[in-house]
């Protein structure tokens, strides 16, 4: 062992560094030294060598190091194996996946696999694993299945070579084609030598979760190796551990063993399983015999359960589990713990578990956050009908005393155990309002969100979940949660209580009141919503709560006073259908997957192994056990769910093809022969619409007997966005709905799509539906026509197409900009003389101009249209001076100005436009006279 | 048995050996050492050598003033893992000759070298003793060899 005395210097060095400070410019000064000897020609290897040495030692203190790629490729491809050796660590450690020096180092390791010294070849596959690139799985696979395969590979190439294919396998399983090599490795688990075994096992394990059944031939492999170790005494040698043979070995094999289904095997494995049971009964003395005697007993005891868990065997587990329990050693507490969790779930009878139901929960105030943990894991895998509620009243008082990181498990945990093993519906509800107030803080929403789906999904809960409510409402504290729980039940069913004594809707009313001040402002969102549900649920106390409604409509947060604004208008609208209507007692919800459920399993990732079991849920773990790849059926199972997958598929494909009816549908504005003066209103309406949509961004385009259609812009110019909403206002569901738009040429002035990202339309649409297409415009120059929108669509049969002029017009492409007086008449006068772009109109006005409200339009008006006002440019005050900025891609920006003058004595307005494009001027003009128009 | 990484941290939570056989950005590494060391470092000597972080199991023994810190699957076999780490420190005792902290922090790439012969692709690939010391010894009769054939001027 000769170390580098230029690394030991530089460590030496580093570790004198009193500061971070100190110890970052010592490396910064190491790294320039470093580049200007990486340029030098001379570098000789071992400096080479050494030089690297330092920047992997640099990166493991976690300094920035971006150089040495190109040094480490040429250790890689040193002669000599010390320094190839740091060359390949240095490759793992210092060269990014993507570098483009990586191909250089692949091929390094292509050489060396055959290399004649052994050592070399050993030292490519370790560094093939450690690297293990995608370009390692494509092009090296069938070299090392090839140093794995032969015949007269020693142990140390077949060993590492079986673990870097593990390992490419788990990265890459498309690309190393396991299935053409799979079943030739599994007779290497006969091998003399223990570390190819355990080394062969380790990939068979995984090729086994892969490949399933192709597999089966491995556990024939696997028992026979165990009963050699556990029944044979087979002597080990060097792996004998503290006087166990080959633990590692040992619980490799009960592992692989779990993951295919016992079949014949089944009487032989008891009996090595009751082997290593027996042998557990003595502790061990010392430490590490311990720790590994019982590693291979917790591994046997997981393959009991597996293979057959109601056997006298577990019970007799279940007893020895129970002693570890209670062992000193914190570490067999711990896995006594989990592997009972395990068993519970599992076994048929929790009576031998339960037995130490007192013990268990005793853990639960272990010194110990790891055992507390897996406490909690136990008891809520051993919960049933029987045992609920003593299990939950227990966790409910450790709540209080749990630490934060475990409250929230517990919580969930308390909060499904509640709801499945509930028999009393007032046992339900006591323990969730007492729950939320105890856990509050430490819970998600879910929590307060599934108990009021179980509280409207259970009618026989509701009277009671009422009252306990109220008494919510009105204890001296009430947690945030249930203050949300509660101001929801009461506002839906809160009329099933009003009768009782002093709970009349005053008394109801008043109890959420008081606790509006202290709530955060989701909490009074929730119980504004509940006040508003009053106003419905008891005409009596209405006017209460719209004075409290009212309140609220001044609420600093937007949320509130939007609520508030809503709920109030809502109230105060003379009808005596709407309330009812929109505050119909909520349905049921439709059964599916407690949202509990899926957030504590969310707590679980995908792990490299598949898992052979989860916490908790008895169902889980049983429904599982049919997902494991050696369960025969699964493959077929899935092909036939495939297969009726792609039988559903094919009607729906083909109704798409038949809508060519369309082009001969008579279209509702195709040369109108004389309109009705129903129709000649509509169009009326229509151009009223269209209007009101020049100068504000959202609003309704076009109202039928049979749809609505709404329209919502957003500008920034020269782009915009435009949202359409078709609305089903008849009895009937229409379909076959399209909704396109074009423009009026194909200059390319405009152009109008379909934005991308967007759900497609729905097939029909029912009555009260709302269908909705985005397009995203973009103006180019400044165009003159505004583009056309066509709907159409089907009801009861009768297709219908609808023509609708979009009001997306140059005008719309205007920024307000705001410039001094002087520069304005200095422009205004500019523009005059050169009469590039001047749209002069006299309009008359359909109003009296001295009203104050008009002349606010006016600005309205102007200042919807994208200009700026400019205050005080002329002596008249009604007079609007206004700019605004025209953007298109193309063509670049117009300016555009404009003066309006009212002259109420001559009912007339004067308006007067000026740009430097005419088109512009001329569409502003044309806008602003609709304007007037439709008002 | 999957091993995600296997670290050495110092009481003053200065790493000293990182080895990490999950894929994980840099970043999220660097994150998980930290969190993980923090977790580690507040442990008390009897509490047990498990603890849980995130998805991950995490097995540690102290000798000494080094942490020996793993992270397995949530299922794996917790005590064997803490074999292994025991093994390895018994295999560093050996090659170092009664191993201390400076021994790992002056011949760090042997350190990595002897985890590479006895752990790869986040498995036990070698749990005798004997072998693993044997291709050491080996690798280091190499290394001189090399050097000799080099004379003594060129390494300094």
């Amino acid at each position: 062992m000769a170390p580098m005395k230029g690394l030991t210097v530089f460590i030496a060095d580093l570790r004198k560094c009193r500061s971070q400070e100190d110890e970052e410019r010592r490396v910064n000064k190491e790294l320039a030294n470093i580049r200007t000897k990486f340029k030098e020609s001379s570098l000789n290897g071992y400096n080479r060598k050494k030089y690297v040495c330092k920047l992997i030692y640099m990166s493991l203190l976690g300094h920035e190091v971006n150089i040495g790629h190109k040094e480490a490729v040429d250790l890689v491809n040193s002669a000599r194996f010390s320094e190839k050796q740091i060359g390949y660590l240095a490759a793992s450690l210092l060269l990014p996946e993507s570098s483009e020096l990586m191909r250089a180092v692949v091929g390094c390791l292509r050489r060396d696999m055959y290399d004649a010294n052994e050592c070399i070849v050993c030292l490519a596959l370790c560094a093939a694993t450690n690297v293990a690139t995608r370009e390692i799985a494509e092009s090296l696979t069938e070299d090392v299945v090839m140093l794995l395969l032969a015949p007269s590979g020693s142990p140390f190439v077949k060993k590492k070579a079986a673990l870097c294919l593990l390992r490419l396998l788990r990265r890459f399983p498309e690309s190393v084609k396991a299935r053409q090599w799979a079943a030739r490795v599994i007779p290497y688990m006969g091998h003399r030598d223990i570390g190819v075994t355990l080394a062969v096992t380790s990939l068979v394990t995984a090729l086994a979760q892969q490949q399933g059944d192709e597999m089966r031939k491995a556990s024939t492999f696997a028992v026979r190796r165990l009963r050699s170790l556990v029944l044979d005494g087979e002597r080990v040698a060097d792996h004998m551990y503290y006087g166990v043979p080959a633990p590692w070995l040992q619980v490799k094999l009960l592992r692989l063993l779990q993951y295919f289904e016992p079949g014949e095997q089944r009487s032989e494995l008891l009996g090595i399983l009751r082997r290593i049971i027996d042998e557990s009964q003595e502790a061990p003395r010392e430490l590490q015999q311990m720790n590994a005697q019982y590693a291979v007993l917790f591994e046997a005891i997981n393959l009991g359960i597996h293979v057959d868990v109601d056997q006298g065997l577990m019970h007799e587990s279940a007893l020895l589990l129970g002693r570890f329990i209670t062992s000193r050693e914190t570490n067999i507490r711990f896995l006594g713990l989990e592997t009972m969790a395990h068993l519970a779930t599992c076994i048929d009878s929790l009576d031998p578990v339960k037995r130490y139901q007192g013990v268990i929960v005793q853990s639960l105030r272990d010194r110990d956050v790891s055992v507390r943990r897996r406490a909690l894991d136990l008891l809520y895998s051993m919960c049933d009908v029987t045992s609920a509620k003593a299990i939950v009243a227990e966790l409910l008082r450790h709540m209080a005393i749990a630490d934060a990181a475990l409250r929230e498990e517990m919580a969930l945990k308390v909060a499904i155990l509640t709801e499945k093993f509930a028999t009393e519906y007032s046992w339900y509800v006591d323990v969730m309002m007492r729950l939320v107030s105890l856990a509050g803080d430490h819970m998600g929403d879910e929590v307060w969100h599934r108990i009021v789906q179980v509280i409207l999904g259970n009618e026989e809960l509701q009277l009671y979940a009422c009252r306990i409510a109220l008494q919510t409402l009105r204890a001296p504290v009430c947690h945030e949660s249930a203050l949300k729980v509660s101001a929801y039940v009461l506002g839906e069913f809160g009329h099933l209580i009003a009768n009782a004594p002093g709970c009349a809707p005053l008394d109801q009313l008043k109890a959420l009141q008081a606790r509006l001040p202290g709530a955060s402002l989701p909490a009074r969102a929730v119980a504004l919503t509940a006040v508003a549900k009053f106003t419905n649920l008891f005409p009596e106390i209405k006017n209460l709560c719209l004075r409290l409604l009212d309140r609220f409509r001044g609420a600093l947060d937007a949320e509130l006073q939007q609520r508030a604004c809503e709920y109030y208008a809502l109230a105060t609208v003379e009808s005596e259908s709407l309330l009812p209507t929109v505050f119909e007692e909520m349905p049921p919800y439709p059964e599916r997957q407690s949202a509990l459920m899926s957030r504590l399993l969310s707590r679980e990732t995908d792990t490299e192994d598949q898992r052979t079991w989860v916490v908790g849920g008895r169902d889980i773990n049983r429904s599982r056990s049919t997902r494991r790849p050696a369960d025969e059926d699964a493959p077929a199972a899935a092909a036939a769910a495939a297969e009726e997958k792609q039988e559903t598929a094919q009607p729906t494909a083909t109704p798409a093809t038949t809508t060519a009816a369309e082009a001969a549908a008579p279209t509702s504005l195709d040369e109108p022969p004389a309109l009705t003066p129903e129709e000649e209103e509509r169009v009326a309406k229509s151009r009223k619409h269209y209007a009101r949509l020049l100068w504000e961004s959202d609003g309704i385009l076009y109202d039928g007997a049979e749809v609505q259609v709404g329209m919502m812009a957003q500008y920034k110019p020269p782009a915009a966005r435009i949202g359409l909403f078709l609305g089903n206002k008849s009895a009937a569901a229409i379909c076959d709905i399209s909704i396109q738009a074009e423009t009026s040429d194909d200059s390319g002035d405009l152009v109008i799509q379909q934005a991308a990202d967007q759900d497609a339309l729905p097939e029909s649409l029912m009555p009260l539906g709302q269908a909705r297409v985005f397009f995203d415009v973009r103006c180019h120059r400044v165009f003159a026509a505004a583009p056309t929108l066509r709907i159409s669509y089907t009801l009861a049969g009768a297709p219908t197409v609808l023509e609708l002029q979009l009001p997306v017009t140059a005008a719309h492409f205007m920024d307000p900009v705001t410039i001094s007086v002087t520069d304005f008449f200095a422009r205004w006068k500019q523009l005059g003389e050169a009469t590039i772009g001047e749209s002069q109109a006299v309009l008359k006005t359909p109003f009296l101009a001295s009203d104050a409200d008009a002349i606010q339009w006016l600005r309205n008006v102007a200042g919807g249209m994208g200009f700026a006002l400019i205050q005080g440019a002329d002596v008249v005050p009604d007079n609007i001076v206004a700019v605004g900025i025209a953007t298109t891609e193309a063509a670049g920006r117009f300016g555009c100005l404009m003066r309006v003058e009212p002259k109420p004595s001559h009912s007339l307005t004067r308006v007067t436009i000026r740009a430097t494009n005419p088109t512009l001027a001329k569409a502003v003009a044309t806008n602003i006279s609709m304007i007037f128009d439709a008002r | 048995m999957t091993i995600k990484y296997i670290f050495l941290v110092s009481r003053q939570a200065k790493i000293r050996l990182v080895k990490w056989y999950a894929e994980l950005e840099l970043k999220d590494k660097n994150k998980t050492m930290k969190e993980v060391s923090q977790l580690v470092l507040a442990r008390k000597p009897k509490q047990c050598n498990f603890i849980e972080h995130r998805d991950t199991k995490v097995v540690y023994r102290k000798y000494a003033s080094l942490y020996f810190v793993a992270g397995i699957d949530l299922d794996d076999n917790e005590l064997l893992m803490l074999e292994i780490i025991h093994r390895y420190v018994e295999i560093l005792d050996r090659f170092f000759g009664n191993v201390c902290e400076l021994d790992l922090i002056f011949q760090f790439q042997k350190a990595y070298f002897i985890l590479d012969e006895m752990i790869m692709a986040g498995e036990l690939q070698e749990s005798s003793k004997k072998t693993i010391l044997k291709v050491l010894s080996q690798q280091d009769e190499t290394e001189a060899q090399e050097n000799s054939e080099r004379g003594w001027g060129d390494i300094k």
